[in-house]
């Protein structure tokens, strides 16, 4: 019901052989010195959870920013359900940013509004035709989605770091993307919580068929959710492979994340 | 929702009562300077219009009426004031006023001033009519009559200067009198006897015209006077009579030498009468001027002693 | 030395830019009302009280304070008109909005630094709503409507204030003092000062938003976006008022 009435643009583009997210090439440097990717390729299927790791600063939060246009990456390409973002407008690029979630470090909620008003806020921007009550069963459906039904008319200020990533996941939720791109999902959380936030992860996953990029620090996590994992070294791709493949890799280097 | 349509009266309370104030003082401002409201206009041409700007006041009995409403050159001698008035005062300003332009006080803006017309024009001035002007008093204009009455008042402080030094050190009578303490003297004597004589003189005015002695009466008594006349008239019938018998006895021869002396004697004493007449009517006669000089001399010494005091 | 002069001209061009794409994007739809109604009352409405207070102690200072000076030509009578006209043409202007800068820009500055900092302003772009548009466009918007309307009840109350001040040493009766502002005021007085306010307003709203939107990561950066956005509203208000005046000499 409430997937009919929100406006998605028609898929510009089939998945090419089950591929959504096809990053080739990209270069992307801060200042002159400051390289921080030097051809990252990373490709993401339908379905999958990818998971990537590397040290602070290897440039993992700048990739998925590429992928939703928030960083304009200085070369390469990033086929989105097969189109270039790197050459669209503003206008088409809302349109493929739409179809994506993206949970921030921090969440990110806006801080003048209450959790209703921040799940709102996307859904009445891009689904103009609900009515009143339809957007209330869309509001309280994604906040049953996260567990957090009760939060809803708090201010962000009144929630404690986990009710927050999961109020921010809910409002990615609210908009059914078919991708969702995680910013250290876990980070500053209790250990607890963060099992409970990479549980989520997997049954969003499972429930809406979506597919993810994850870059988190935490192994726990990254064990719990990946299906592939790909390690970021100095801008470029050091390792690819499953949680098990990398564990047990002839480089130190990859290694020494899974101690 | 609540919290929401809460705010928004309020915020829309302060933009209306913001606006209304705003437009207000506009409309205000507006209407003096007759920007509303039905007006009209009237022509006024000057030679020069100093300084008067459009926005200015327009002035008719003291009241401000509306405003200059334009000032355009029309050829290098003549100016062109329009002006917007109220409608309402059009009935009140004749064909023939005239406009005049004054300040509002010594730093005030420059007014235009309506002076009524005659009340044999009837006839109200009608819309965009022209009316007559007069000659803007230019503070050039009087600042240069002020400058001739300086120069002037500079040269009569130097003649009297020059007068008064001149009574200081000459001789002069009048220096004199300013500065000859005897002579001062002298005079105060002069006029104090004066005094004493004029009001001597007051005294015996005032004697006769009240009093009951016989010149007195002669002068103011009118019965007296007519006695006097019918007694006059009864000498002359008497006298006539006797001049008759007189005039027979003479003829008489026995009587004829006593009457010839006799009539010598009377000559003698007619003419003596004649005399004594004479003397009364002078006696009269001066009377009358020395009481006009002892009143005209009166206030004369008053001043005098005001100025030797 | 160059790359000091280099940073100004670059931020010059990022001002610049930023100030284009407010004009490119202003009427373009959709349009943010809800947003800009709820700015207008908190830029607006809640600005109200502290400019009310600051206007009428203004017109009431600048009674007493004229009054002797005056008093010493005998033209007390003038002093209706004297404070109303410096009221009008510059003092609750620029008072008005010097306050709004201290208020409303900072505020811009350090709510939409922290919105950068916390990646709210990412997460409006990432959700495919411009941030740009919800946020800078009706924050000027709100800041070039809502001054001028400050200004307008600063006059007002300043007036009121003069009412008062006049009536500490003689005795004035209200609607003699109204006359008597009315009186003095031309158009010429209220148009240029009105039109100055609208330059004020958009560049309080245009400095805060701009010091905010390109706040550096990091919670410093937060207070330094406040801080820089008030001194250089400070600033700007002044140079805006300067040539204000300056026009309204030439073209009037």
């Amino acid at each position: 019901m409430i997937e009919q009435s929100i406006n998605k643009e028609p898929i510009i583009a089939t998945d090419n052989n089950g591929i959504v997210i096809d990053i080739r090439g990209l270069y992307k440097s801060f200042g002159a010195h400051n390289d921080v990717l030097k051809g990252v390729n990373i490709t993401v299927n339908k379905g999958e959870n990818l998971v990537v790791l590397g040290k602070s600063g290897s440039g993992k939060s700048v990739t998925i920013k590429c992928v939703v246009g928030l960083v304009a990456a200085d070369k390469g390409e990033i086929k989105v359900f097969g189109t270039d973002i790197t050459e669209l407008d503003d206008k088409q690029l809302n349109a493929i940013r739409i179809r994506i979630g993206f949970l921030f470090q921090n969440a990110a909620l806006y801080d003048s509004m209450t959790v209703r008003q921040n799940l709102a806020f996307p859904l009445k921007r891009h689904s103009k035709s609900l009515s009143p009550k339809q957007e209330e069963d869309a509001i309280k459906e994604a906040l049953d989605n996260v567990g957090l039904a009760e939060a809803i008319d708090k201010m962000p200020a009144e929630l404690s770091g986990g009710m927050r990533k999961r109020i921010g996941l809910a409002r990615t939720l609210i908009l059914k993307p078919e991708i969702i791109l995680y910013d250290e999902p876990t980070t500053g959380l209790d250990t607890i919580t963060s099992r409970e936030i990479s549980e989520l992860i997997l049954a969003i996953q499972k429930k809406n068929k979506t597919s993810s990029i994850i870059i988190t620090h935490d192994m726990a996590c990254a064990k719990l959710t990946a299906d592939r994992i790909v390690i970021l070294k100095d801008g470029i791709i050091e390792a690819e492979g499953s949680y098990e493949e990398l564990e047990k890799s002839d480089n130190d280097w990859v290694r020494s994340f899974f101690i | 929702m609540n919290k929401e349509s809460g705010s928004t009266w309020k915020l829309g309370m302060f933009v209306i009562i913001g606006l209304v104030l705003f437009s207000g003082t506009i409309f205000f401002v507006g209407k003096q300077k007759n920007l509303f409201g039905s007006t009209f206009r009237l022509h006024v041409q000057f030679k020069t219009v100093s300084g008067l700007k459009a926005g200015n006041n327009v002035r008719f009995s003291g009241i401000n009426i509306g405003t200059v409403d334009a000032i355009q050159l029309i050829n290098d001698t003549a100016v062109m004031v329009d002006l917007l008035i109220k409608k309402e005062i059009q009935q009140f300003i004749k064909t023939d006023a005239t406009a005049g332009i004054g300040s509002d006080g010594l730093m005030g803006d420059k007014i235009l001033t309506i002076s009524p017309g005659s009340i044999a024009a009837n006839s109200p001035v009608k819309d965009n009519a022209q009316i007559g002007s007069k000659k803007a008093v230019e503070m050039e204009d009087v600042m240069s009559s002020v400058k001739t009455s300086v120069d002037n008042a500079g040269i009569i402080t130097a003649q009297l200067a020059q007068f008064a030094y001149k009574m200081n050190n000459n001789k002069g009578a009048l220096s004199k009198l300013m500065t000859d303490e005897s002579f001062s003297n002298s005079l105060k004597g002069t006029l104090s006897n004066l005094e004493t004589s004029a009001g001597q003189f007051a005294k015996f005015t005032t004697s006769m015209n009240n009093g009951k002695g016989a010149l007195s009466k002669m002068v103011s008594d009118e019965k007296f006077g007519k006695t006097l006349d019918s007694t006059m008239a009864n000498l002359q019938a008497g006298t006539k009579g006797l001049s008759e018998n007189m005039e027979a006895a003479k003829h008489n021869f026995l009587l004829k030498g006593f009457f010839k002396k006799k009539k010598r004697a009377e000559d003698k004493k007619a003419a003596a009468l004649k005399k004594q007449e004479d003397q009364k009517k002078k006696a009269d006669l001066p009377n009358e001027d020395e009481e006009k000089k002892a009143g005209e001399k009166n206030p004369v010494n008053a001043k005098d002693s005001i100025k030797n005091r | 030395m160059v790359i000091s002069l280099k940073n100004i001209f670059n931020d010059a061009g990022n001002v610049t830019q930023f100030t284009a794409r407010f004009f490119k994007e202003v009427l373009k739809p959709p349009y943010e009302i809800k947003e800009f109604i709820r700015q207008c009352y908190v830029i607006g409405y809640r600005s109200l009280p502290l400019v009310g207070i600051t206007g009428f102690i203004m017109g009431l200072v600048l009674t007493l304070q004229s009054r002797p000076t005056l008093a010493e030509f005998g033209a007390e009578s003038w002093l209706p008109g004297m404070v109303a006209l410096s009221l009008i043409r510059e003092i609750a202007p620029v008072i008005t909005a010097l306050i709004c800068a201290g208020k409303i820009s900072s505020g811009i500055g350090a709510e939409l630094g922290s919105m950068k900092v916390t990646e709210q302003i990412d997460a409006m772009e990432v959700s495919a709503i411009d941030p740009y548009k919800y946020l800078v466009i009706t924050r000027i918007l709100a800041t070039t409507l809502m001054v001028p309307l400050l200004v307008v009840f600063a006059d007002g109350v300043g007036v009121l204030g003069g009412y008062a001040g006049i009536n500490i040493n003689s005795d004035v009766n209200l609607l003699n003092y109204f006359s008597k502002v009315l009186e003095s005021l031309d158009f010429i007085d209220i148009i240029p000062a009105t039109i100055k306010t609208f330059f004020f307003g958009f560049f309080i709203g245009m400095i805060g938003c701009y010091k905010g939107y390109t706040a550096a990561s990091g919670t410093e950066s937060v207070g330094k976006a406040a801080n820089s956005a008030v001194v250089a509203a400070s600033l700007t208000i002044f140079v805006i008022d300067m040539l204000a005046v300056q026009l309204t000499d030439i073209f009037f």
